[in-house]
C-alpha cells in the first residue's frame, strides 16, 4: 500500500505493510513524522485524511480527544491504510537524520520478570535480532491479547543491544501491566516498535547532566547514566540525579544508583520522613523528605551552569520540574529534554 | 473592551473571549499590556495554562516560547504568535486585529513607516477554492502574504505534479522568488485549496522600499533567509 503524506513543506511517499500503523510505516521510511507517545495518548501524530480509507485499531484511544473528527482527523499511531492513501500533516516534516538509529519493528520474548518493589517489576526481553538505540529512548510494546501499545524506556545501554530491560509499574486496569503481572508473561512473544523518543543522551553532549525522575521514570535515566559512566563522562562533568518516590517501600535500583560513584544521587521521599538508618545502609546516596522537583530546586540553586536536564515520570512531576527549570533556574527550553509518552 | 486591567494578574495572563467567541490571551508586563492568540500554533493547546515570567511566554506542552511584546518565536518555537494591537483607557483594555503583513514571519516588527508603505504596495485579492495562482514558468514578479484560507504548492507539471507543501497561517509568505535576485520564474504551481484572501506585493517595489530603510530591510532579509532555509532543510539540518 502506497501512502502519501502532504506536509507543510513537502510531500513524502512510502509503502506500508498490511495492517501496519501509518506512523510506524513513515518512521521506517525515514520520514520524521510528528509523534511523542506513539501509543495513542498524546495526540501529536494527528493527521487529516485526504483520500483513501483507514482502519482505526483503537477508537477509544485517549489521544482522540485532540482530534476534530468532522475534519477527517485521525491518529497516525493507531490507524492503518486500507489501500492507497493520501493524508495531510499540518506541520513541517523533514527526512530523519541519517545518523539516528534505524527505527523498525522489533521482536523479542520475555526472559524474566523480577519484582523490584510491591508494584514495580524489571522485565528482561531477549531480542530476535540485535538492535541499536540511544540512551534515553523507549519502545512501543505490545503483548499478546492486549489492546494497544505502551511506551517503556530501556534501562540498559549496549551498542548493539541483544536484550532490552524495562521497568513496568503495575497499574490496576492497565492491560499491559496486568498481563505482565499475571505470571504468564515469561516466555511470551512481544512485538515492539522503536527505538523512539528524542530525550536522548550522547557522550558528545559535553554538559553537566541533571536527571529528575519520578517512580518508573528512573528507567531511561539508568540508560543515560550507564552510557555516561562507560564513556567516562562523569570524570569530566557533574551528574546529579534526583529520584522521587513515595516511601522507602517504593525504592528500587538503589544498588545500581550507588554504583555510579561519581554521580550525586538524591532520593526524595514524598510521603515519609527519611528513616534513621537508611543513610548508613546507603552511604553513597542522599535521602531527603519532599517532592522530587523541590529537592532538585534546593540542591541545584546556583549550579545551573552548562546544565542539560532530563525529566521523566508522572506528568505532574515533570511539569513541576519544568516550571522550576524554566521560571526559576532560567534554563533555556533547549536544555530541557523529556518525552511525553506516559 | 476585552477585559479590565484588574482582571489580568501582575506579570500574568488572562484568557479573554471576544464577541463572536474568538479567544485571545491578554498579558501584563510591568505597566504594559499585550494581546496574542490564545492557543499554541503547534497543537492548539491553551496558552493561559503555559508559563509566563512577564516577558517570555512558554507553552507547557512542548516548551515553544515567544516574546510577549512582539509574538516573535524564540528557542524551539517554529511559528510566531499572532499579536493584536492593545490600547488601555482607564482600566479598560481594547484590542484590534493586526494586518496580515504585520503578523507575518517576514515583516512583523519592522519600522512603522516602512510597514505602512509596504501595506500601500499590497493589493488584496480573493481566490475561490481550486483557483490557480501561478504555474511553473510564470514570471515571479510578486510575492504573496496569506490573509486567510489555504494555498497548496505542486512541483512538476500535469499528471506528474507532486504536492510540495501548503500554507495555512495568516501572515505566511510565499512566492518569495520575487524577493530573490536571479529567480525570475516560478518553479512550482500554487492554487487555493479553500477560498482564500491574499495580499499581492510587487517584489521589486518592496525591495526598493526596504533599501530606503536598511534597518528594516536587514530584518526582512534575515527572516527571508531563515524562511528559505526552513523549506530547504533536509537530512541532518535540525
Amino acid at each position: 500500500m502506497r501512502i502519501q503524506v502532504n506536509a507543510r513543506n513537502r510531500a513524502f511517499q512510502f509503502d506500508a505493510l498490511p495492517g501496519e500503523k501509518i506512523l510506524y510505516a513513515g518512521l521506517r521510511a525515514q520520514a520524521a513524522l510528528p509523534y511523542e507517545c506513539a501509543t495513542g495518548t498524546c495526540g501529536t501524530c494527528k493527521a487529516r485524511l485526504v483520500e483513501g480509507r483507514i482502519e482505526d485499531a483503537w477508537p477509544e484511544a485517549p489521544g482522540r480527544k485532540f482530534l476534530k473528527a468532522d475534519r477527517g482527523e485521525f491518529l497516525m499511531c493507531q490507524c492503518s491504510a486500507q489501500g492507497d492513501l493520501a493524508i495531510e500533516v499540518a506541520s513541517f516534516v523533514h527526512p530523519a537524520d541519517p545518523g539516528e538509529s534505524r527505527v523498525g519493528h522489533v521482536g523479542g520474548s520475555v526472559r524474566s520478570v523480577r519484582p523490584l518493589t510491591h508494584d514495580v517489576s524489571a522485565v528482561e526481553v531477549t531480542l530476535d535480532a540485535p538492535c541499536e538505540f540511544e540512551a534515553g529512548q523507549f519502545m512501543a510494546v505490545s503483548a499478546p491479547g492486549v489492546v494497544g501499545m505502551r511506551g517503556y524506556s530501556m534501562v540498559n545501554f549496549e551498542q548493539p543491544a541483544r536484550r532490552l530491560d524495562f521497568v513496568v509499574k503495575r497499574k490496576p486496569g492497565g492491560g499491559f501491566s496486568e498481563w505482565l503481572f499475571s505470571g504468564n508473561a515469561v516466555g511470551a512473544r512481544l512485538e515492539m516498535f522503536g527505538p523512539l523518543g528524542k530525550a536522548t543522551f550522547h557522550p558528545s553532549a559535553g554538559k553537566n547532566i541533571l536527571c529528575i525522575a519520578g517512580g518508573s521514570g528512573i528507567a531511561g535515566m539508568m540508560s543515560i547514566l550507564g552510557r555516561a559512566a562507560a564513556a567516562g563522562c562523569m570524570e569530566r562533568h557533574d551528574f546529579r540525579v534526583f529520584f522521587g518516590i513515595r516511601t522507602l517501600r517504593d525504592a528500587f535500583f538503589l544498588q545500581e544508583l550507588s554504583a555510579f560513584a561519581k554521580a550525586q544521587v538524591t532520593i526524595a521521599l514524598s510521603e515519609e520522613d527519611v528513616p534513621e538508618l537508611v543513610s548508613k545502609q546507603w552511604p553513597g546516596l542522599r535521602f531527603e523528605r519532599g517532592l522530587v522537583h523541590e529537592a532538585a530546586k534546593r540542591a541545584m540553586a546556583g549550579r545551573y551552569q552548562d546544565v542539560r536536564a532530563y525529566l521523566a515520570g508522572p506528568p505532574p512531576a515533570v511539569e513541576a520540574s519544568i516550571r522550576v527549570l524554566l521560571l526559576e533556574a532560567k534554563l533555556t527550553a533547549d536544555c530541557i529534554r523529556y518525552d511525553k509518552f506516559s | 473592551m476585552i477585559c479590565r486591567t484588574s482582571e489580568v494578574p501582575a506579570n500574568g495572563l488572562k484568557e479573554c473571549e471576544l464577541d463572536g467567541g474568538m479567544k485571545l490571551l491578554v498579558a501584563n508586563s510591568g505597566s504594559e499590556y499585550f494581546a496574542v492568540q490564545a492557543t499554541c500554533p503547534h497543537q492548539e493547546v491553551a496558552l493561559c495554562e503555559g508559563m509566563y515570567d512577564g516577558n517570555v511566554l512558554t507553552c507547557h506542552q512542548h516548551l515553544w516560547q515567544w516574546d510577549i511584546r512582539t509574538g516573535a518565536a524564540m528557542g524551539m518555537a517554529e511559528a510566531p504568535l499572532e499579536r493584536y494591537d492593545v490600547s488601555v483607557e482607564g482600566d479598560a483594555i481594547y484590542v484590534g486585529a493586526q494586518g496580515a503583513l504585520n503578523v507575518g514571519e517576514l515583516f512583523s516588527g519592522i519600522g512603522a513607516a516602512t510597514l505602512e508603505a509596504l501595506a500601500r504596495l499590497a493589493r488584496r485579492e480573493e481566490f475561490a477554492a481550486g483557483q490557480a495562482l501561478y504555474g511553473p514558468g510564470d514570471r515571479a514578479d510578486d510575492f504573496f502574504v496569506l490573509e486567510s484560507g489555504r494555498v497548496e504548492f505542486r512541483l512538476g507539471r500535469g499528471e506528474n505534479a507532486n504536492p510540495a507543501g501548503f500554507m495555512l497561517k495568516k501572515g505566511e509568505v510565499f512566492g518569495w522568488a520575487a524577493l530573490v535576485d536571479g529567480h525570475s520564474q516560478r518553479i512550482a504551481s500554487a492554487r487555493a485549496l479553500e477560498d482564500s484572501a491574499l495580499l499581492r506585493v510587487n517584489g521589486k517595489q518592496a525591495l526598493q522600499l526596504l533599501e530606503s530603510d536598511p534597518a528594516s530591510g536587514f530584518i526582512v532579509m534575515r527572516r527571508l533567509s531563515a524562511l528559505i532555509a526552513r523549506f530547504l532543510a533536509d537530512a541532518g539540518a535540525k
